[in-house]
């Protein structure tokens, strides 16, 4: 029903053709989207009055903002694909264009099949009209008829756990209600093509859990997946390939490892270029809280890189509540001294991270260490290497993080720490480099990093 | 007329859809009060039953010689609710896209179904009143066969409503005047009928200019039907068909340039 500019009845089975530039190859062939040479470009009017005659005489008096030039690639049946690259790198507008909410001013998109985009969650809700209502005629937006739609309401109900309210006006609801309704509305029934713009943090930590559960149902079940994020981490456990643009053009899009490397080298040479030009315009005042790509940061959480790296004020109470880190402690730190971060009086580096859990569940922590300034060291997951947190007597969960006889030479380092559900795909909460401490190597040798190595 | 085919495709292929948005446009007007959809009927009725009270029941006003009907109000009334549809038609019409304009940028829904559904939700709250006038009427025109030229003039004025309003609805996603020019346009407009005098009674050398409103020629066409159940001249006819035409040929210039971009201006 979703296809531009071919009709569905020919899905391109490219089983025998050569595989276009661009393309991954995936155990099944079946081609579900199709994007050929798409560009968009704005048109710019300096003013309204001239977009209107523009549009009068037909005369050009606009400059071109291109968002997007001469994308093309496939995607399989089954694949998941995620797209990165800098705010304006043209990210949403693929997205728009392939969910067909936007046109291209070049090119053909070619869709198989159902397309589902979660891009904006609750647009179109009338304020006025019970839950209910909407569900229905939010669902014929989307090609979802009254009779399907009777038979799919106990289960969107069910999903989105509005109960009662349901019968209520939308304007009643929280906005987490409503989008919790529209969630469960647009995934109601199974897509081909399933695209995801940052919409994996929605509502409570609760629901977030299922909402990722559900699209890992439906990636396991074979539905294509493209989704956006600024989350190397997120790609990296949901995506079998990735795709970097950058000033609308596709720069990579292949594997994910190699492509999230090459971006985060750009990423940090970029930056390298933006710190040296902050520098050489006034000197810095203290130690500028690095905007570096966190590996676990999540679309939400954009904000709160620009945090500054001062702790974030300890949770004390736990009597209830949703999961979150309760304290993170460093043995043998001294106290820092005016600017300067505390002295590790230690060998060893041990860190011991206390974090609630939800319910039952048992969580997963994360630690990183990075330079003050400058690059990622390590960073490091419970689940990555199949530990477990502890749990206290008192319901709580602990792990004590060990690096024995520290191999790191002299200098200033800072710490995060992450919580994640069993699974490791949503993130409950994070300490971003809330820590610096300074560690003093005894030899005098320059580098960063003692590897592990013999001579002969 | 190629782009103007694909926007007609695109409400046909989605008519359940339109007819869905249609029908809870109607319902979202009423949303919250007690008469209901009584509410969108009452307000054009009680216009039009004031006009009745006010000219033929408490002045008992005549018209002079020439005129299709002696009372005011009567005459009033056969002009003045077609009118009021077509004002309700075109400003909601050109309000759409600017209203829907949330919904657009989020589901891929073409543009027009949301002028078209704006004009029909209009069309059936009017309709019904036109029709339920005609057969208040029914002394004066007697249902003779010209009677049913009422029909294809409700079609035509659906339609040219549509056309309209979904072209100063790009006008106006362009360039937010629009919507106040065309405002007072639509207030003053009426003076540009035949409405509140008959045609006999305008200066001999000014009346070409009431060929510029669009409804004047469906305006005559209903005065010749319901008051005197006769046939509409041919002139009205084909100034209706050059309207349509006129309108058509804009809108089909105006969709080629914005298709686009449209989405981009809401």
């Amino acid at each position: 029903m979703s296809s531009d500019a071919a009709p569905t009845n020919s899905p391109a089975r490219g089983a025998g053709a050569t595989p276009p530039v661009g393309s991954v190859p995936h155990r099944e062939a079946e081609t579900v989207l199709k994007v050929a040479g798409v560009s968009k470009e704005y048109k710019l009017y300096p003013s309204p009055r001239s977009r209107l005659r523009a549009l009068l005489t037909g005369r050009a008096t606009h400059r071109s903002h291109w968002a997007l030039r001469d994308v093309s690639f496939e995607l399989q049946r089954g694949q998941c694909i995620g797209v990165i690259g800098d705010n304006g790198a043209g990210k949403s507008s693929l997205l728009k264009l392939l969910a067909g909410t936007l046109q291209p001013s070049m090119g053909t998109i070619q869709r198989v099949g159902r397309v589902t985009a979660i891009l904006e969650l609750g647009a179109g809700f009338h304020p006025d009209f019970s839950g209910r209502d909407n569900l229905y005629f939010g669902g014929s937006l989307i090609g979802i008829t009254h009779e399907e739609m009777a038979r799919l309401e106990p289960e969107i109900i069910a999903f989105c756990e509005l109960g009662e309210a349901l019968d209520r006006p939308v304007k009643t609801y929280s906005s987490g209600m409503a989008v919790r309704l529209a969630f469960a509305l647009v995934t109601a029934v199974q897509p081909d093509v399933l695209i995801i713009d940052e919409a994996l943090a929605v509502g409570d930590q609760h629901f977030q859990k299922k909402c990722i559960e559900r699209i890992m149902a439906f990636r396991n079940s074979g539905c294509t997946i493209l989704f956006c994020s600024h989350s190397p981490y997120h790609i990296r456990h949901l995506c079998d390939a990735a795709m970097w643009l950058k000033g609308g053009r596709m720069e990579q899009f292949g594997p994910t490892e190699p492509v999230l490397a090459a971006y985060d080298l750009y990423t940090r040479e970029r930056q390298e270029r933006e710190q040296q030009a902050i520098e050489a315009a006034s000197q810095p005042v203290a130690a500028l809280p690095s905007v570096a790509e966190t590996p676990y940061a999540h679309p939400a959480d954009e904000a709160a890189l620009a945090v500054p790296a001062d702790p974030p004020a300890p949770v004390v109470a736990v009597e209830r509540g949703d999961a979150c880190l309760l304290s993170v402690e460093v043995d043998n730190l001294g106290e820092p001294v005016g600017e300067q971060p505390a002295v590790l009086h230690s060998k060893d580096l041990v860190v011991t991270i206390v974090a609630r859990g939800r319910g039952a569940e048992r969580p997963h922590i994360g630690f990183m260490i990075e330079q003050s300034k400058g690059v990622g060291i390590t960073s490091l997951a419970t689940h990555e290497e199949g530990m477990f947190p502890q749990q206290l007597p008192d319901g709580t969960w602990q792990s004590v993080l060990t690096f024995p006889d520290l191999p790191l030479h002299s200098g200033d380092y800072v710490i995060s720490a992450f919580l994640f559900d069993e699974t490791g795909l949503v993130v409950y909460d994070e300490w971003f480099q809330f820590r610096h401490f300074r560690f003093i190597f005894p030899k005098p040798l320059p580098g960063l990093v003692r590897l592990p190595h013999h001579w002969a | 007329m190629q782009t103007l085919q694909n926007e007609w495709r695109a409400v046909w292929n989605a008519r359940s859809l339109v007819w869905v948005l249609t029908l809870r446009e109607v319902a979202a007007r009423h949303a919250g009060t007690a008469v209901g959809i009584l509410w969108p009927y009452l307000q054009p009725l009680l216009t039009v039953a004031a006009y009745y009270l006010v000219f033929d029941v408490v002045f008992s006003m005549r018209l002079g010689n020439g005129a299709p009907t002696h009372a005011v109000g009567t005459f009033l009334v056969v002009g003045a609710l077609p009118w009021m549809a077509f004002c309700d038609a075109v400003s909601r019409g050109m309000n759409s896209l600017i209203e829907a304009g949330g919904m657009l940028q989020k589901n891929p829904l073409p543009p027009v179904l949301f002028t078209t559904r704006a004009v029909l939700a209009s069309s059936v709250i009017y309709g019904p009143l036109i029709v339920l006038v005609a057969l208040i009427y029914t002394p004066l025109h007697g249902f003779r066969l010209p009677v049913l030229s009422l029909l294809p003039l409700l079609a035509a004025q659906v339609l040219l409503s549509v056309l309209l309003g979904y072209l100063l609805a790009i006008l106006a996603a362009a360039l937010r005047d629009t919507v106040q020019i065309v405002g007072f346009l639509l207030s003053v407009g009426i003076y540009l009928t035949p409405i509140l005098f008959p045609l006999s009674m305008f200066p001999e050398g000014w009346r070409w200019v009431l060929w510029l409103n669009p409804m004047t020629a469906f305006v005559i066409g209903y005065q010749d039907v319901l008051l005197q159940g006769i046939w509409p001249p041919v002139a009205a006819w084909i100034a209706i068909a050059a309207w349509m035409g006129a309108v058509a040929l804009a809108l089909n210039v105006i969709v080629a340039r914005s298709r686009d971009q449209l989405v981009d201006w809401l």
